[in-house]
């Protein structure tokens, strides 16, 4: 057990931390699933300055995540902080743009709409607030943001157990070698 | 263990031409077999054939007693070692070398495991995590040779693995796949068309030439007692001198030359009185001292020994090339007089070797 939790360690030096890196990317692809799906709106031009925000967030982000996903891939520890920051960037962004939205009326002249929703297989109509963003596709964008800082902070967890492992076993290693 | 047997191995192609001819033989566990040849004999159609990449068209081919001969390649527990290493560029040393273990859905900590062990060998442990541009010619054949060693094969081939590296590197890359031989202890087929190479690591050389064997045996044979012209010129460095000659009242009669015999080489020659033979001399079994005068044209000091290029007196058709002990300041024109320390004998129509009591 201890001999190949010992080779386990010394693989690292061999191979890239892919789970670490690859979750990196899967945040970077809900991410992608979120900005298509807020930025198709409910027939309203909701172009604010928090759109204009969000779609430069949106670049830094990609770019953000991918650096860290080639960081951690070679077990360098500081993109774990990186990793953690950008989660918690997504899970800030949900009480941004899409809780606005799904709080903005469509018109103030006609407040709700009906609206037919599907149970199984019975369609039930309703009367729905005609807001910006409906229910159904904010409950979405929450989940695509939600999923994608989750992806993040197993990233950063994974590359931090496992920097630190390569980390301390280099050390061992080289006081042998002394 | 790994016993191979080649019987009876013919490679025809397409357009009917036959690449290889009849090739047999045993290969005991843990020898070095060199086939060894001029381009264009057959040797590495005949080590692609017991790789199983390219088929056989007539013959059997038996690992350890079993029969192989449509055995696809990837079946037939050997690795190969390619002339241009045949590495992949994308990945690192570490990986190219795990890659077939990998492949085969091995465990990650076993890969592990064997190519740590490989690359302490070959010392690679320090280059596992470059990529194979970053390393030398010398560096890439031993990870080439790394990645044969982690599949653990019975059989190892190399086919010129060391034509593409410069003079010095193949000196020691030649040593080291000498002392890896020694290591692992095991069969390995070994194609060149370098006789040196041939000479130094071989436990047995078979000598091929346009798809024929012209002799197997351990390389102090084929120096020693070669069977014919092609491997007496073949093998050793320079090469041996030819001349026709006549066996006439107990001496050699050359064109403007004539060479005493012994007792016993008029013996070995009692069949071929007054019949022309071929006489072969090495230019390392001459000496200064006899009555054969030689025209010196130029002389090569090699530290040690010196060697000394010229013509049989009077004859411009004749050259000759001796290998001298000490150094020697001879000049174009200046004469010395040789004698042969040692003579071989060959039938003028066959090329065969003439040993004693044999016609």
């Amino acid at each position: 057990m201890n001999e190949d939790m010992t080779i386990q360690q010394d693989r690292m030096r061999f191979e890239k931390n892919t789970a670490s890196s690859r979750l990196a990317l899967l945040a970077i692809v809900f991410n992608v699933f979120f900005f298509i799906s807020i930025y198709k709106v409910n027939n309203s031009a909701y172009y604010t300055f928090w759109m204009g925000i969000s779609i430069i967030y949106n670049l830094v982000f990609m770019l953000a995540a991918f650096l860290a996903s080639e960081g951690a891939k070679n077990y360098k520890l500081g993109y774990s902080k990186l990793l953690t920051v950008l989660g918690i960037g997504q899970i800030v962004r949900i009480f941004i743009l899409p809780a606005m939205m799904h709080a903005t009326l469509v018109s103030e002249k006609i407040p709700q709409i009906e609206q037919e929703i599907v149970i199984l297989g019975y369609h039930i109509p309703v009367m729905m607030d005609n807001v910006v963003m409906p229910a159904g596709q904010y409950i979405r964008v929450i989940c695509y943001l939600a999923l994608s800082a989750l992806c993040l902070f197993a990233s950063a967890v994974i590359n931090q157990r496992k920097s630190k492992a390569l980390a301390a076993h280099i050390a061992n290693l080289s006081l042998r070698q002394a | 263990m790994a016993e191979l047997s080649l019987q009876h191995l013919d490679k025809i192609y397409d357009n009917n031409v036959q690449a290889v001819f009849d090739f047999n033989m045993d290969v005991k566990d843990g020898e070095l077999i060199v086939l060894v040849g001029p381009s264009g004999c057959g040797k590495s159609t005949t080590l692609r054939m017991v790789a199983g990449l390219e088929d056989i068209s007539r013959g059997h081919l038996f690992l350890n007693g079993r029969d192989i001969t449509k055995t696809p390649a990837k079946d037939r527990d050997m690795a190969m070692v390619f002339q241009n290493y045949a590495l992949y560029g994308h990945m690192t040393i570490y990986e190219n070398m795990a890659f077939s273990l990998t492949l085969r859905k091995e465990d990650k900590n076993v890969i592990h495991k064997k190519v740590m062990a490989a690359a302490e060998i070959l010392d690679l442990t320090n280059q596992l995590n470059k990529k194979p541009n970053q390393l030398s010619g010398g560096q890439r054949q031993r990870v080439a040779m790394g990645r044969s060693i982690v599949r653990n094969p019975s059989v190892f081939l190399f086919d010129e693995p060391l034509s593409n590296l410069d003079a010095k590197l193949r000196g020691a890359t030649r040593r080291e796949i000498l002392l890896l031989h020694k290591r692992l202890g095991a069969t390995m087929l070994y194609v060149t068309h370098d006789q040196t190479e041939a000479l130094t690591l071989a436990d047995r050389i078979v000598c091929m030439s346009m798809g024929h064997v012209q002799q197997i045996g351990t390389p102090m044979e084929l120096y020693d007692t070669p069977n014919n012209t092609f491997v007496a010129g073949f093998i050793g460095l320079p090469p041996m001198n030819f001349y026709p000659v006549t066996v006439k009242d107990g001496e050699l009669a050359g064109q403007g030359f004539s060479v005493p015999l012994t007792e016993a080489e008029r013996d070995t020659l009692s069949d071929y009185a007054n019949k022309e033979i071929i006489l072969g001399v090495r230019p390392e079994d001459m000496t200064e001292g006899g009555t054969l005068p030689v025209d010196v044209v130029t002389n090569e000091n090699l530290g040690m020994n010196t060697l000394v290029h010229g013509y049989i007196a009077g004859q411009h058709g004749l050259n000759i090339t001796a290998k001298l002990r000490g150094w020697k300041d001879y000049r174009n024109g200046d004469g010395v007089k040789l004698q042969f320390t040692r003579k071989h004998f060959f039938d003028k129509d066959t090329t065969n070797a003439i040993r004693k009591g044999a016609k």
